[in-house]
């Protein structure tokens, strides 16, 4: 576990020492800060989706629960309403998806890759109705603070990324509730003969996952200044990308947000880097797509050599 | 003549474990060569390194009298070492022609399956090796002797010169055994060496010519059966003397803690009425699929009913989850300990505290070190072979069983279910779980315990039901009940 944990950390690090060779911009206070904003969205919906991969699911709607939630948001700031409404409202979009999501997957027994691929639709068609396709835009300067403020040199989108993080690596490492969540993934029917309401704790999961998105989508907003009902697209390949790059199993019941935070941060600093060398955006995916299984194989021979 | 295995000087280290230390093993060719010792003591290992599924750090293997290096399953199967472990690895949907040959069926150009050929090859082995079957009917739709003899056939198909048998007979009855050792002799006719694992003595002397036993990593002896005896055999597994089997000790019978009455699930209970005292141990017995385990599991909550009361220490209860029959003091110890008894991948500790962790948290909130605390008092107690920061993946059945057993005292359970708690138990281990089971009647807890093993059924009840087709057929007091009774109940045999 621990040597699997650094190996993605000199990753990390072998990846920003070629970037530096390569090109003097990258080792920049200001674009490092770029960096770290412009990972912190898919960041924070990887930590949904790693509370639903370790407890053996998969949560393929997070893209369109951001898009969904941003849209309620951006209505609500321009009718007017005030900012604790709008933001409210956000996180319970977030939470009533990802719940629904959970009742689909625990209590009707469907498998999560088919009740989160169906709310993936529904969402974004529910995003794509309500605004009737048009991007909600122009927001005042209270809410797009949340975007654009800092705390000293700390972008706030980096503020938020660190505070979810911080939380939640408490509720998955000190709770019963993250207990619960490896346990499930582990062996869910011994968990649910220990005596634990493993309904209720997978329903819980795939709220929390709505959480984030949810979460994701006011960063998002504040900072685009901007709801799109089509924002949020192939967000859940990039959350699973770095969950997966941070050691998290997709059978279920081990990995790290700790993890999930490097595997965000590789992909974050990946995407740079290929801007700043001029790479163009096809090729981008070509290497990014590359990256992703050449990280997991190292990842499963390494597991093969451990026994 | 060349022994067809040699192992030498076999080392095997895990994080923490040496599994073996310097083992030897020979194979002659048409011999039944016996793998005894307790849970832990490195048969499993030893076998999986024969097989390619680990590979050893030290030592040498030589087949037919050549040096060589087994780096994968593909190696072992290109020797002619074939495996048949305790889960049968076979498909129900396909007929059983399909099975054998699954991945290696005859095939027209094109890879079209030639059916033709496919069905005389499997005939032809089939016969080859003595077995009654027809190769079209549906793996489906055959016991589960008549599976096993499939996989022996799969296994067999080719040149294959050794084959590893894990604990075959732990779900057979005993006419399916017959079955089983008959051809067992057919194969070592054949000149096919067979190292058997097992921890069932009395077939030891019945299919054995020679015999190891492991102990911690080590091979004690390796001899002719007919120089040993059983006592002898058990000394030098557990390296203590074991006077008493069974040291029961009865208490007298108090107050009524458990009541079922007119019990029935579709399909698998009906009309189970019954009652449990503190201080007692009820054993069930019956055959497999009378209904034993689904009757544990409705009591604890696992599966619902569909008729009757169950009550607790007097008062009625609907148990709707494992949580509500928790909550009142039941604790369930699964037949299948790996599927159900325990989440491999979590350390000892966390298993352990699992059903308590709402009694743990603060708020939600787990002190840091709670889990540990709760669980080393247990290990320690249990003489867990771990500490309860391992993870209870790399623990032995036995010890695994203990944690499972750790689970429930941890908690205020004082109705225990054991599901075949000694299955797979090496006799040490057996033991403990039995003075285990008298202190905790002694303390007031009432035990139901299902079993296979008649003698450690008669051994340890107070009482025996046995149960035949789902419902309860008889009744036997401890004084009683004989081998003879309770089986022909269980056969349904009018006694």
């Amino acid at each position: 576990m621990r040597a699997r944990r650094f190996g993605t950390v000199i990753g990390l690090g072998v990846l920003c020492a070629v970037l530096w060779a390569l090109t003097p911009h990258f080792l920049t206070v200001s674009n490092l800060l770029n960096v770290a904003q412009q990972t912190s969205i898919n960041a924070i919906v990887a930590v949904g989706m790693t509370f639903v991969i370790v407890s053996g699911g998969i949560d393929l709607s997070v893209g369109s629960i951001v898009a969904l939630s941003g849209v309620v948001l951006g209505a609500l700031l321009q009718g007017g309403q005030p900012l604790a409404v709008a933001l409210a409202a956000a996180l319970a979009v977030g939470l009533g998806c990802g719940l629904l999501n959970g009742a689909l997957v625990s209590v009707g027994g469907l498998p999560p890759f088919i009740a989160t691929l169906g709310m993936m639709s529904v969402a974004r068609g529910a995003a794509l109705v309500f605004t009737e396709g048009r991007p909600v835009s122009g927001f005042d300067e209270g809410f797009r603070s949340l975007a654009t403020g800092a705390i000293g040199f700390v972008p706030a989108p980096v503020v938020v990324m660190i505070g979810v993080y911080m939380a939640a690596h408490v509720v998955l490492t000190r709770t019963t509730f993250g207990r619960y969540v490896y346990a499930i993934g582990g062996n869910e029917e011994a968990t649910r003969l220990s005596g634990v309401a493993v309904r209720f704790h997978k329903t819980a999961i795939y709220g929390v996952s709505g959480v984030m998105s949810a979460i994701a989508a006011i960063v998002l907003t504040a900072r685009l200044n901007s709801a799109q009902p089509i924002a949020g697209t192939m967000y859940e390949l990039d959350a699973i990308a770095a969950t997966v790059i941070g050691g998290t199993s997709l059978m279920g019941g081990e990995g790290t947000l700790a993890g999930t935070l490097v595997g965000a941060l590789i992909m974050g600093v990946l995407r740079n880097g290929l801007n700043l060398l001029g790479v163009s955006s096809f090729l981008q995916q070509i290497v990014i797509g590359g990256v992703i299984v050449g990280a997991v194989l190292v990842d499963t021979v390494l597991k093969r050599h451990r026994v | 003549m060349t022994p067809v295995l040699e192992m030498h000087g076999i080392r095997k280290a895990f994080p923490g474990v040496v599994a073996l230390d310097g083992v030897d093993l020979t194979l002659h060719r048409g011999e039944v060569h016996m793998l005894l010792g307790e849970n832990g003591a490195g048969k499993s290992t030893l076998m999986k390194i024969l097989s390619g599924a680990y590979r050893k750090d030290q030592g040498r293997i030589v087949v037919d009298g050549k040096d060589v290096e087994i780096q994968s399953p593909r190696d072992a199967l290109a020797l002619g070492i074939r495996v048949i472990y305790q889960e049968l690895n076979l498909i129900p949907h396909l007929s059983v022609a399909e099975n054998i040959f699954l991945g290696a069926a005859p095939t027209h150009r094109f890879g079209v399956i030639d059916w033709r050929r496919l069905s005389a090859a499997t005939s032809q082995l089939l016969t080859d090796l003595g077995m009654n079957l027809s190769p079209d009917t549906p793996l489906g739709q055959l016991s589960l002797a008549q599976r096993q003899m499939v996989e022996i056939a799969k296994a067999l198909k080719g040149q294959a010169s050794i084959l590893v048998m894990d604990e075959p007979t732990s779900a057979l009855t005993s006419r399916e055994v017959d079955q089983l050792f008959a051809l067992i002799a057919r194969l070592t006719e054949r000149g096919v060496a067979i190292v058997y694992i097992t921890h069932r003595l009395d077939e030891v002397y019945r299919i054995g010519q020679r015999v190891s036993v492991l102990r911690d990593g080590r091979r004690v002896t390796t001899q002719p059966l007919s120089d040993v005896t059983v006592a002898e055999l058990v000394r030098l597994m557990a390296n203590r003397e074991v006077g008493d089997h069974f040291p029961k000790q009865r208490t007298t019978p108090g107050k009524e803690l458990l009541r079922v009455e007119g019990l029935g699930r579709r399909g698998a209970l009906s009309d189970i009425s019954f009652c449990l005292r503190a201080g007692e141990v009820v054993g069930i017995a019956g055959l497999l699929g009378a209904g034993r385990s689904e009757l544990a599991r409705v009591i604890a909550g696992a599966d619902r009913s569909d008729s009757g009361t169950i009550q607790c220490d007097g008062q009625a209860t609907n148990f709707r989850t494992p949580a509500d029959a928790i909550r009142r003091g039941i604790g369930l110890l699964p037949e299948d300990r790996k599927a159900e008894g325990l989440v491999a991948g979590l350390t000892v500790a966390r298993n352990t505290a699992l059903p308590h962790g709402r009694r743990l948290a603060r708020s939600g909130f787990l002190p840091r070190g709670c889990e540990e605390r709760l669980a080393e008092p247990i290990v320690k107690d249990l003489r867990v072979k771990a500490t309860p920061t391992q993870e209870v993946r790399l623990l032995s059945g036995g010890n695994q069983q203990k944690v499972v057993l750790g689970k429930w005292l941890a908690g205020d359970a004082h109705i225990f279910i054991f599901d075949e708690p000694t299955r797979g138990v090496d006799v040490g281990a057996k033991i403990e779980i039995y003075n285990l089971m008298n202190r905790l009647t002694a303390s007031g807890a009432g035990i139901i315990m299902i079993s296979s093993e008649l003698p450690e059924l008669l051994g340890m009840s107070d009482r025996i039901l046995v149960m035949c087709r789902g419902r309860i057929r008889a009744e036997f007091s401890a004084a009683d009940a004989t081998q003879e009774r309770v089986l022909s109940a269980a056969l349904g045999l009018a006694s």
